[in-house]
């Protein structure tokens, strides 16, 4: 008999001490979005290499009792990498480090449509306040338009980190979405004609061009904007180790081994931020509305700007490679291309939008530079 | 969290846009700086054929001795000079040769401009 209570005891104490006690409806709900992502990752290559690991630190992060944040440990460490803003600058070593600016220099004045597409930005800013969102949470909500993950995720760890969750979620949804949602909204404000526009091929830029601009735009911009010294810097830092034809290991390591270990860390911390108290909330939904709505007034403010430089131009600009704009390397240049292969086979923009959408990256980093200067 | 210079979203557009903006210019001339500076450059092409470039909507350009010597009069050169100005072609006539004159393809080509 004795036995038979202490084994009673024992199993309630297991069951007591176990997640399944604990288990909240709220958990089940995540843990199914979860799955839904992991869906969209896996079966869908929906971004997989980012989405896969974000969907699985949601389920994880919706697991009772599992002391994660008590005491610290690896998820503590990982979630002190984001907290801290030191994963996004090292990916942005690893984006600088695969980022060809050759077409950006070869044209510079495609800096001007990465800079209008920051408008999408704004009016998400401006949409985001009026729904009743305080000044910060609208700034990092609308920096969701820049299609920009890691300066979303740095600019809402600096302005609103209790929204992290559900910011990272629509940026990195949406990238993977630009395919479907770009290209209605190219369709909708060009004409046939001007996307039949074919351009003219771009000028070799030469090594010193190359080496030189990554250290000059690092000097001036931080020096403008010193709050994202630590994103730009990395940045350029990276492109450097590439351009420079000397430090092809350095190169290497920052495009490959450490991009996908930052990668890693970032999307699993990333995705440990949607427990179910923070992100079941009303807020998750206007942020994923809101998201939608930068992303769509970012791609229509490059586009409306490339219409009007390639009326200036005389029509040598196809306004197509203004989309591209909207950061979202290299997802974007290619929606360019293929909306600009479907009106006019053989009309190749894949080079002509890359100049846009690198400049985009600038652009949104600038962007989120000002907010805080701003806002913070 | 420090106090916000603004909140109004009107202001903060136009604010961070004009910033935005006179950043991203300012980088469009550092790069153009830096072309213009570039001391590796490739020189710009000596000895340019300028009289190539030079506008000339009349037959003159067109080098008649080349022609001549494949026998088609210089009466017929300068008209067809005219109607390639007149379509407003720029540029220098280098060469007028006939259309080989074989039956099956004149036969095609016929077939395929009526066609059209």
């Amino acid at each position: 008999m004795e036995f038979i209570n202490a084994f009673v005891v024992s199993l309630q104490s297991v069951w007591n001490d176990s997640g399944f006690a604990a288990f909240t409806p709220g958990n089940g709900i995540m843990i199914l979005v979860g799955l839904i992502l992991l869906y969209l990752a896996i079966v869908k290559e929906f971004e997989p290499l980012l989405l896969g690991p974000i969907a699985f630190g949601c389920v994880l992060a919706n697991l009772p009792c599992t002391g994660f944040f008590d005491e610290m440990g690896v998820m503590l460490a990982i979630h002190y990498g984001i907290a801290n803003e030191i994963f996004p600058p090292l990916i942005f070593l690893g984006i600088g480090a695969m980022t060809d600016f050759g077409p950006l220099l070869a044209r510079p004045y495609t800096l001007l449509l990465g800079a209008a597409a920051q408008i999408g930005v704004f009016v998400a800013l401006a949409g985001a306040m009026i729904m009743g969102f305080t000044v910060q949470e609208a700034a990092a909500i609308g920096i969701i338009g820049g299609a920009d993950g890691p300066t979303s995720i740095y600019l809402s760890i600096k302005l609103a980190p209790h929204l992290l969750g559900a910011i990272a979620v629509a940026a990195y949804s949406y990238m993977s979405l630009v395919p479907l949602i770009q290209p209605p909204v190219m369709m909708l404000l060009t004409s046939q004609k001007e996307r039949e526009i074919a351009m003219e091929q771009l000028r070799p830029v030469t090594r010193f061009e190359r080496v030189v601009f990554p250290i000059v735009a690092t000097i001036f911009i931080s020096l403008l904007l010193p709050s994202i010294a630590a994103l730009l810097g990395c940045l350029m830092l990276g492109n450097l180790f590439r351009e420079s034809g000397v430090m092809d290991r350095l190169s290497d390591t920052a495009q490959n081994a450490l991009c996908n270990m930052v990668t890693i860390f970032l999307a699993t911390g990333t995705g440990m931020t949607m427990s179910a108290k923070d992100f079941l909330v009303p807020q998750t939904l206007l942020i994923i509305v809101l998201g939608l709505v930068a992303f769509i007034g970012g791609t229509a403010g490059g586009l409306l700007l490339g219409k009007i430089m390639s009326k200036v131009s005389g029509g040598k600009i196809n306004p197509l490679i203004g989309s591209a704009g909207v950061s979202a390397v290299p997802m974007a240049a290619r929606v360019s291309q293929m909306v600009g292969m479907k009106s006019k086979p053989g009309n190749y923009l894949l080079m002509h939008a890359m100049g846009p959408n690198v400049a985009g990256v600038i652009g949104t980093a600038v962007a989120a530079g000002t907010m805080l200067a701003m806002l913070k | 969290m420090g106090h916000p210079v603004t909140t109004n979203p009107l202001i903060i557009m136009l604010i961070n846009m004009t910033v935005v903006f006179i950043v991203l210019v300012a980088l469009m001339y550092m790069i153009k700086l830096i072309h213009l500076v570039d001391p590796t450059k490739p020189k710009e092409e000596p000895a340019k054929p300028v009289a190539k470039l030079a506008p000339a909507p009349v037959p003159a350009p067109a080098p008649a001795p080349p022609v001549e010597e494949e026998g088609i009069p210089s009466e017929v050169v300068a008209a067809i000079a005219a109607a390639v100005a007149s379509c407003g072609a720029s540029g220098q006539i280098r060469s007028i040769r006939p259309v080989n004159r074989e039956g099956w393809k004149q036969s095609g080509r016929m077939h395929g401009i009526h066609s059209v």
